[in-house]
């Protein structure tokens, strides 16, 4: 059955019927915790992917990949990060693969990419939380794409870390435009700190956006960011 | 002694306008009368998403006088026409903008809260969007498309202290022959309550079709997978078994997520838990077939498809009696869209505060990737995440298409 699955694969396209790919369905469930049948799955995965594929048979690949994929299917995800066409449901798979090998797939490809397809990468970079790529995420605070330039304030924000708060509020000085974005993202940055309590770091944050300089969304927002560091337990005692 | 008149909403914007010179015309209609306010005191609106369930919240906030409807947004060339006809016809004038592009709506400073309306995958990125430009949200049921656009949601509504309100007014409106005994706690400590909805969200894969409308295709489909044109993919109307984007897994839970935000919500409200999220889901497969069980840290127990079983059929302690509460309802008047306008107003949470929608939608989600799943899975509902299972943890969000982002 499974055989005939992958067979169909090679012809499916839009308009195919998604029942002929029903076994691989079926082995995706039923190969859980059963790592043999996992990885044969995954390996036919990796080597139809391989071969000459319509469009939709790829992205079909790609969403069970993010399913079952490993370190194993890196590579070849990371070949097609790089194709316009196939970019996202590139991504749709090394998004959820809980492997190191993914987030070094997404920033070797950085430097890559342009336009549309680099926002892409650095999307899933940010909803990694991948805290390797601050330093190449800052670089690009300041592009000379826009749409880069923001998806790296909003990546940077997602990760939240200490130094990813630090990058943004150095960017910050020189923001033009895209300075509420920024302020958002470090507001976030807040937020996952204070989550994570580092109560003093996101206070600090917190009261550098509380004076009249600030627009009012702004300082409001900061304020309520204080009122919650100080109903902290720890903070409270003091 | 002196008198501090205190400001209006409007008065900040006005100054804004006349510090850049922004020309400012008193019409009578602006002054308002005794049947409506002036407009230094109505609510500044705008729609995203008019077809279907957007046209009906358009007309409802419409026929609101204490809300000036400004501007729409949409994909498809007919609804805009007809949609800001609709608009410029009541309010007899030609001022009514429109936009392709959301963004350029939310990018409008005079506007104060917008409604959503759009598929279900655009929803997190626009209330999101939304909220970082300072504007009130009321966004349709299903809220979200994912478990992690739930918390990003809520958060952006907290930051920055907008009001966001989820969608089905039936909720409070269509179970009160549950809810008022179970809150007046006529069926004792309630536990388990049945909820019948479906089916499954499915993937797409219908053949591309040569365009039957002016539609900016690539802005319909945004963070969802590309995929080629065709009617039924795009379709808003109210099918959830293929005829429309409500059946499919790139736009929607399926009926999962369309019923069960009302289903859900229902029950959720009777039993008092909307403020919760279930720390397991139970799933079975026996010869009466498949169907779930979510436990809450109270001792209830909702079943979903629980055979044999009726829409939302109570189990309750027999012989035992609670004190009844105060049942909850709508602020203001108008239904659930008066209830988010009042809100707007006293800056209150609404009934349906985006985060009681999104603990609904999470039970939708968590059952969708149980079934998927065919296993029981436990849930921190702290950390968002499954407990000891990578797998299911992959299926708590989905990579956006570029260029979009949360």
């Amino acid at each position: 059955m499974l055989d005939t699955a992958f067979e169909a694969l090679k012809t499916f396209d839009w308009g195919s019927d998604l029942a002929a790919l029903a076994p691989i369905e079926e082995a995706a469930t039923a190969s859980h915790g059963k790592p043999e049948a996992r990885q044969d799955l995954e390996n036919r995965l990796i080597a139809a992917l391989k071969g000459t594929l319509t469009r939709d048979a790829q992205d079909y690949i790609c969403r069970k990949l993010a399913n079952v994929g490993t370190a194993a299917a890196v590579p070849t995800l990371a070949g097609l990060l790089l194709n316009k066409g196939n970019s996202h449901m590139s991504r749709f798979a090394l998004e959820q693969i809980p492997a190191a090998e993914a987030d070094q797939a997404l920033r070797d490809a950085l430097p890559k990419v342009s336009g549309d397809l680099k926002v892409g990468v650095i999307s899933s970079i940010g909803a990694r939380r991948d805290s390797a790529a601050v330093p190449a995420l800052s670089s690009l605070l300041s592009d000379s794409d826009p749409a880069v330039a923001r998806a790296a304030i909003l990546a940077l924000g997602a990760i939240g870390s200490v130094e990813s708060a630090a990058a943004l509020q150095t960017a910050l000085r020189a923001a033009g435009d895209r300075r509420a974005t920024m302020i958002d993202a470090v507001l976030k940055c807040a937020e996952s700190l204070l989550a994570s309590n580092q109560v003093a770091t996101a206070s600090s944050i917190y009261k550098a956006f509380t004076d009249e300089s600030q627009p009012r969304i702004v300082r409001l927002a900061a304020t309520r960011g204080l009122l919650a560091c100080a109903s902290q337990p720890a903070v409270r005692s003091i | 002694m002196s008198v501090i008149k205190k400001p209006t909403r409007r008065d900040f914007m006005k100054t804004t306008g006349a510090a850049f010179g922004v020309p400012y015309a008193i019409t009578s209609a602006a002054l308002g009368n005794s049947e409506r306010p002036a407009a230094s005191d109505r609510i500044v609106m705008g729609g995203i998403g008019i077809g279907n369930m957007g046209r009906g919240d358009q007309g409802a906030f419409l026929g609101r006088k204490d809300v000036q409807y400004v501007a729409l947004s949409d994909v498809r060339e007919e609804v805009r026409d007809k949609s800001k006809a609709n608009v410029d016809r009541h309010y007899n004038n030609g001022d009514c903008k429109v936009y392709n592009d959301f963004r350029e709506l939310l990018a409008r400073t005079d506007i104060d809260a917008v409604h959503v309306a759009t598929p279900d995958h655009w929803h997190a990125i626009m209330v999101i969007e939304a909220c970082r430009n300072g504007k009130d949200v009321y966004c349709q049921k299903p809220e979200t498309l994912t478990l992690r656009e739930g918390p990003l949601m809520i958060a952006a509504a907290r930051r920055y202290g907008r009001v966001v309100s989820g969608g089905s007014q039936r909720v409070l409106e269509d179970y009160r022959k549950y809810v008022a005994p179970a809150w007046a706690g006529e069926f004792g400590k309630i536990k388990s309550i049945n909820v019948n909805v479906g089916p499954l969200p499915q993937l797409c894969n219908l053949p591309g079709e040569t365009k039957s409308e002016a539609i900016d295709w690539d802005l319909w489909l945004g963070p969802a997978p590309w995929a080629p044109y065709n009617p039924k993919r795009c379709s808003g109307s109210f099918s959830i078994n293929g005829a429309s984007w409500r059946s499919f897994s790139d736009y929607s839970g399926g009926g999962m997520t369309d019923w069960g935000a009302h289903h859900f919500g229902g029950a959720t409200f009777i039993c008092d838990v909307r403020d919760q999220q279930p720390f397991e889901v139970n799933y079975f497969d026996d010869s009466n077939g498949k169907y779930l069980a979510y436990r809450y840290q109270n001792g209830l127990t909702i079943y979903h498809n629980k055979p044999k079983t009726d829409q939302l059929l109570i189990e309750g302690t027999p012989g035992e009696k609670l004190a009844p509460k105060p049942v909850p309802g709508y602020k203001g008047e108008g239904g659930i869209y008066g209830d988010f306008i009042e809100c707007v107003k006293t800056r209150e949470k609404p009934f349906r505060d985006i985060e009681s929608a999104v603990n609904t939608a999470a039970l939708a989600h968590l059952g969708n990737i149980a079934y998927q799943l065919k296993r029981s899975l436990k849930w921190d509902s702290v950390k968002q995440e499954f407990v000891g299972d990578a797998e299911a943890n992959r299926m708590t969000d989905r990579a956006r298409r570029e260029p979009w982002q949360l």
